[in-house]
């Protein structure tokens, strides 16, 4: 773990400070960029481990950055969006392109710990080819069994509808990472499947209450407001 | 005499003085032909007098009527007075017919190129007219327009400010609470800077709990188009403000408690989550019971309900009042005790209104407050 580098590329000198100082006393090496410039000519000569891109940059849009890293060759290298709070749809178009993960703003140093550990293991499981699918999925005391369809919670047998396992099978596919409104309801429903995205949500109350989960204490499924839902893994 | 003719014209109905104005031009051809036959006998040009009144009755009247009669009128009366033999009417001497149908037929064909022509010339006047109304129009709507959007500038402007002064708080604030997270992880602080960088934790987020109402406010005030409202489940906006209340205030126990089915109401998911926030805070800070905070969902009806009650030392008179008016608290409440109650409150029930809900408050029998506010709820879809 530490050997990990992490780029932080954000303009605010104390936010980058304080990221960087809590970054280093959790064993990482940091590399920063106050500008989207110098962030890509950081990232293609130090090919970090993970970045952490505030999209607020002052020379050019921080979606930009995120495509030309995404463009590049180190397709696996986790980047982590910095973004304001009222920016739903920014959230989601840095997510559709590529992004694994953001984080809001104003957040606090567990906040960003927590994420960065949650990316780094997901890329790592990317390159162990392990986010493939499978036959049977075990998350925590969630057990799913695609092959007989049964679902088990802390050791209890869920019935769910066949929606309803779809879409717990996608989250368990990708534990972790935010799986936005529209990438579940084109994998569930089909890419006909209409503008409103009601009906997902009725599934996953549904799915919630099968599960005897609460969301403000969430053990399986995290709700990301305006932006979609997160399988979460024991960190 | 013409504007004196105007004013006649316009007092007497259109009809009579139409008849008037023949019968008068007739009567004045008349008498012309009249005092010409005193003086050149059977030779006199009555004919073209009567013409000359035809086209003035054709150019003074409405239409081809009083003219085409005027036209027959005339040619009768050029036969039957001014031609030989007088006071008698004649076809039979040689030239006679052909001089009364010419007659009659040049009447008739002025009086209809004179008619046209008045049409045009009335359309002309008209359009002309319409043209400057529409002028004159599209003038004031351009100085209202112009009005307008000043005024909308004056208020995007206001509101880009406040916008650009909260987001240039938040982020030195979210520095401050970062940096003093990073003293507050590491070893060896004394008990004293312990203390002293959880103190300015704390005020840090407090402060960004105001920036961010701010922002809720400036975003409401940017008008009705700014709220973007979409079915939301209240459950799921609920446990997210649940949960970063936790984090906020981690010696405070919240209890979450669901309907059997799910309910849905069109909102700014973000909006809803600050006032369910704020309701969360102000329980935590003013109730004096924090460990007993809980929020109920539930459907009454058309409305989605959402209630936080406490056990605490329940609502003062000032505050209730406040809420049951739709007073701002900020003002009159006195004491450190409520210090940013009023603010949090105030700026809830702008997001709730503006939602089309409302927002009560009341002290429950068994001992603490109850803040509650309903929204018009969305129908649920079937489920599969």
């Amino acid at each position: 773990m530490s050997e990990t580098v992490i780029l932080v590329v954000e303009d605010e000198a104390t936010i980058s400070n304080f990221i960087c100082r809590a970054l280093v006393s959790a064993g990482y090496k940091t590399l920063t960029a106050p500008t989207g410039r110098e962030g890509l000519t950081l990232f293609f000569s130090h090919r970090p481990g993970l970045v952490l891109l505030d999209l607020g940059l002052p020379d050019m849009d921080g979606l930009e950055v995120l495509e030309q890293i995404r463009s590049g060759p180190e397709e696996e290298t986790a980047v982590i969006i910095l973004t304001a709070r009222d920016r739903e749809s920014e959230k989601v178009k840095a997510l559709d392109m590529g992004a694994d993960d953001y984080i809001v703003k104003p957040f606090g140093v567990a906040e960003v710990l927590a994420r960065i550990r949650t990316c780094l293991r997901h890329a790592q499981r990317l390159r162990s080819a392990e986010g493939e699918r499978r036959e049977r999925y075990e998350i925590g005391d969630l057990i799913l069994d695609t092959a007989s369809h049964q679902v088990f919670a802390a050791g209890r047998e869920v019935h769910l509808t066949q929606n309803e396992f779809k879409i717990l099978e996608l989250l368990c596919l990708h534990p972790g990472k935010v799986l936005t409104y529209d990438f579940i309801m084109r994998r569930v429903w089909g890419p006909y499947s209409g503008g409103g995205n009601q009906i997902l949500r009725v599934n996953m109350a549904n799915i919630r209450r099968k599960l005897g989960e609460n969301p403000s204490e969430p053990k399986y499924i995290l709700t990301e407001l305006g932006v979609g839902y997160r399988l979460l893994e024991e960190s | 005499m013409k504007k004196g003719l105007c004013r006649l014209r316009s007092a007497v109905p259109s009809v009579a003085w139409d008849m008037a104005v023949a019968v008068v031009l007739l009567a004045l051809a008349s008498l012309g032909c009249w005092l010409l036959l005193q003086h050149t006998g059977a030779e006199n040009n009555s004919a073209l007098v009567y013409v000359l009144a035809v086209v003035l009755i054709a150019r003074y009247t409405s239409g081809y009527g009083y003219a085409v009669a005027a036209a027959l009128v005339a040619g009768f009366c050029t036969n039957y007075y001014f031609m030989y033999p007088y006071a008698q009417f004649s076809l039979e001497l040689t030239g006679y017919p052909v001089a009364m149908l010419s007659m009659v037929a040049i009447s008739l064909v002025v009086c209809t190129l004179t008619a046209q022509l008045k049409i045009q010339a009335e359309e002309a006047v008209r359009r002309e007219k319409n043209t400057r109304t529409l002028y004159e129009l599209s003038e004031r709507l351009g100085r209202e327009k112009t009005a307008i959007q000043l005024e909308k500038d004056r208020e995007a402007i206001r509101s880009s400010i406040l916008r650009g002064v909260s987001h240039d708080l938040r982020t030195p604030l979210t520095g401050i609470s970062g940096a003093a997270a990073v003293l507050l992880e590491g070893e060896g602080l004394s008990e004293r800077d312990r203390s002293l960088a959880t103190d300015i934790k704390n005020d840090a987020d407090a402060l960004i709990t105001m920036v961010e109402n701010l922002l809720s406010v400036t975003r409401l005030q940017a008008g009705d188009t700014a709220i973007r409202k979409e079915p939301e489940l209240l459950e799921e906006v609920a446990g997210d403000a649940v949960m970063r209340f936790r984090r906020r205030f981690p010696e405070a126990r919240v209890e979450l408690i669901l309907p059997e089915e799910p309910v849905s109401a069109p909102m700014d998911a973000l909006l809803i989550r600050q006032v369910i926030s704020n309701l969360l805070e102000n329980a935590a800070r003013h109730s004096g019971a924090p460990e007993t905070i809980r929020l109920t969902i539930s459907r009454q009806g058309e409305l989605a309900v959402t209630e936080v009650t406490d056990g605490g030392r329940g609502l003062t008179e000032e505050v209730l009042a406040a809420v049951a008016q739709g007073r701002d608290l900020a003002a009159s409440a006195g004491g450190d005790s409520s210090r940013g109650m009023g603010i949090g409150l105030a700026v809830c029930r702008n997001i709730v209104l503006a939602h089309g809900g409302t927002m009560e408050a009341e002290n429950r029998p068994g001992g603490g407050a109850v803040f509650r506010f309903a929204l018009p709820a969305e129908e649920m879809e079937a489920s599969e």
